[in-house]
């Protein structure tokens, strides 16, 4: 199959990939391409292929059918370019009776990284996730969460171009994993790629490309904004007013969409069509209170799987 | 795709990373250290002393091979005798030579004969007597039963004729006790039991613990991943074999008769062979659980046929081909020659070490091949 120019500052680019496990289809017909230096999220619910997909990017699975290309190689010969890439398996695969230096030393090792080089990173690295002072602990002693940032961490190690974080952030607590978004952030200004698989919509509402995995097919590809607009969803106002229904009445004839209107609560829900229409709103009422709701992703999801 | 492509580039420093991380591995696990030390010492006291048996009275074999009735039973009527029924005259001889007889009787239709320890002339001498004097009462029981007969032949010449009828062999044995024999068979038997079992769920948990998959996703390539774990267990075979010499030498007074190197350069390489054993048949476990389980498969067959308490020549021919193939045999082999009989490497070269070698070589390769890069 013949590649466009484009394809080439793709870390990723899939055509048409298929693989099944036995009848069932994991992936099917699949196509996407993730552009170098983003922070794409392929999110889906559990089951949907994501993990497979990330196998077939390391070239552990046989595929049935397609194209794919990594780091402008195709799948086949991946193999000549593994210390260019980081996996992070579902499985956090860490050994439980090593300490956490040892585990880091191991995966530095495996990868030919000179003494002089490896202790910097390692402390670099445990301070990132933010389990410097467990140095000397065994993995195995770590709770669930510390696992998992230490698994992040000997992924890491090499300072691969791409990145495949399977579920990386699952039991990892909100504050944490802000530092490990900006820590990706400054790895895509490098000009690396990270792929990360979540099934946690709000760990995609982060990500600046998100494509949605469903049954092996790629249903919808953009930024969050995007996917919302592709949607259809609209943000939603809520004013709370002294006379609901008299308001109501005003805002409908400026031609604003009413939504609904609680008058024991004296709220009244407005559907925006954009966000411009806010200060027009102001010149026609006097809200109390108001309150802006955006859309979810999830609620983007849930109409494009609706229409599908 | 590239299924069975080796990545076959060969780097030793990553080779020297792998059997870092294994000598860690082992050195934190403290069952492992428990079992070098204690099981040589439960082994040699269970097999060395319970299967010496009761070695105060004289131990002779039997090999019955019809008739003589009145003899078997003067001699089963000895008290103190122990009588051990044997299969055929070539394991009398083997055990006499072991040492592990003092004496075989072996009988057949119109004669008997008599293997006899050279080395140990006065029980020679209790055990001739006895089978004498049985011949003897066998032959008047004879003639009374012919009483028409009686005037035919001459007594005194009957009597020359059943004298006749016993020819003595005499083999001379290693005078050995039985703690002896097994003593180097313990050393092989508890290198290859705790390598196998190590290295078999090594392998497991490499594999469920997903660092296999990792592995895969990195410049180490299988023969690199192999030869890292055969160095890192290597090093422990070496710990572990030098305290068993020593458990089995000074702790029960094994003579060692020949290099220690030679013997630890024998344990080596069936160390070798059972680590990459163990990582093949990994493969066909989906638990730590399950490799217990191939104890009874790999291993019990490994003690019974490999030639020690036993000797090959008793095992029925059709299994016998088996212990051939199987590297405790050849181990146990070379360790008593080199123990017992002071032999050096090159007396053990062919077959020991050479089967040895082979046994690693195919099962490495296989073990090697069994690293599968893709799954499904
Ligand atoms: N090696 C395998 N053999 C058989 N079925 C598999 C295998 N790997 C994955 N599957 C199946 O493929 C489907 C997708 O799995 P997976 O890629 O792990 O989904 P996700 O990571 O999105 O949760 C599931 O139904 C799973 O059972
Ligand atoms: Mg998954």
């Amino acid at each position: 199959m013949a590649y466009d120019k484009s394809a080439l500052s793709l870390a990723v680019s899939a055509r048409g990939v298929d693989k099944s496990f036995g009848r069932i289809k994991v992936l099917d017909d699949l196509t996407v391409d993730i552009p170098r230096g983003v922070t794409y999220c392929l999110l889906g619910p559990n089951g949907s292929g994501k993990t497979t997909f990330i196998r077939a990017i390391v070239g552990m699975l046989k595929l049935d059918g397609g194209d794919l290309r990594v780091l402008d190689q195709p799948v086949s010969e991946v193999q000549s370019i593994y210390s260019r890439i980081g996996y992070m398996t579902q499985h956090k695969a860490l050994y439980p009776d090593l300490t956490l230096q040892e585990n880091l030393e191991f995966f530095a090792g495996l990868y030919s990284i000179e003494k002089q080089e490896r202790e910097p990173r390692i402390t670099k690295l445990l301070d990132m996730v933010n389990l410097l002072e467990h140095r000397h602990r065994l993995a195995g002693d770590l709770s669930g969460g510390m696992y998992q940032r230490l698994s992040l961490a000997c992924t890491l190690i090499h300072e691969p171009e791409l990145l495949l974080l399977d579920e990386p952030t699952v039991g990892v607590d909100p504050r944490l994993r802000q530092t490990f978004w900006n820590y990706f952030d400054r790895l895509t200004a490098e000009g690396k790629t990270v792929l990360i698989t979540t099934h946690l919509m709000d760990e995609a509402e982060k990500c600046k490309t998100v494509g949605y995995m469903r049954a092996g097919r790629m249903t919808a590809v953009g930024s969050p904004d995007e996917i919302k607009r592709l949607a259809g969803l609209k943000p939603h106002l809520e004013l709370w007013l002294k006379e609901p229904e008299k308001d109501a009445a005003r805002l409908k004839d400026a031609g604003y969409e009413i939504d609904e209107v609680d008058i024991a609560k004296g709220v009244v829900r407005i559907r925006l069509q954009s966000h411009d229409q806010i200060k027009g709103l102001l010149e026609n009422v006097a809200p109390l209170d108001m309150r802006l709701k955006e859309p979810t992703l999830e609620e983007a999801f849930l109409r494009l799987s609706e229409a599908a | 795709m590239t299924g069975m492509n080796l990545k076959v580039n060969v780097d030793l420093r990553r080779i020297g990373v792998v059997a870092l991380r294994v000598i860690r591995q082992l050195k934190r696990d403290r069952r492992t250290i428990g079992l070098i030390t204690f099981a040589p010492i439960v082994l040699m006291i269970l097999f060395g002393y319970a299967l010496s048996g009761d070695m105060s009275g004289v131990t002779l074999g039997l090999v019955d091979g019809g008739g003589h009735d009145v003899l078997k039973a003067h001699l089963g009527g000895i008290k103190d005798f122990n009588i051990l029924y044997l299969g055929s005259e070539s394991d009398a001889e083997k055990l006499v030579s072991q040492g592990r007889l003092n004496g075989a009787v072996v009988l057949e239709p119109d004669e008997v004969r008599v293997l006899l320890d050279a080395t140990s002339i006065q029980i020679s001498n209790t055990i001739l007597a006895a089978a004498q004097s049985g011949a003897r009462e066998e032959m008047a029981k004879l003639l009374e039963n012919l009483p028409g007969q009686q005037s035919q032949g001459s007594k005194s010449g009957d009597m020359s004729g059943d004298m006749n009828l016993i020819v003595t062999r005499y083999l001379f044995g290693y005078d050995l006790e039985m703690m002896d024999t097994v003593g180097p068979a313990i050393l092989g038997l508890v290198v290859f039991f705790f390598t196998f079992i190590n290295a078999s769920i090594s392998f497991i948990r490499e594999r469920s613990q997903g660092t296999l998959e990792k592995f895969m996703v990195s410049p180490l390539s299988r023969v690199e991943m192999v030869s890292g774990y055969v160095l890192g267990f290597s090093l422990f075979t070496l710990l572990q074999s030098t305290t068993t010499l020593l458990v089995v030498t000074y702790g029960f007074g094994v003579p060692m008769r020949g290099n220690p190197l030679t013997a630890l350069v024998v344990v080596l390489l069936l160390g070798a062979g059972a680590l990459v054993l163990g990582s093949f048949f990994s493969n066909f476990a989906r638990s730590e659980f399950q490799v217990v389980q191939f104890i009874p498969l790999i291993i019990t067959p490994q003690i019974v046929l490999c030639g020690v308490w036993w000797p090959l020549q008793s095992v029925p021919e059709f299994i016998r081909p088996i212990s051939y193939i199987l590297p405790l045999t050849y181990a146990g082999d070379a360790l008593r020659a080199v123990m017992l009989k002071g032999a050096g490497v090159t007396d053990i070269l062919y077959p020991d070490l050479f089967a040895l070698g082979v046994f690693f070589l195919v099962f490495f390769l296989a073990a090697t091949l069994m690293l599968r890069r893709e799954v499904g």
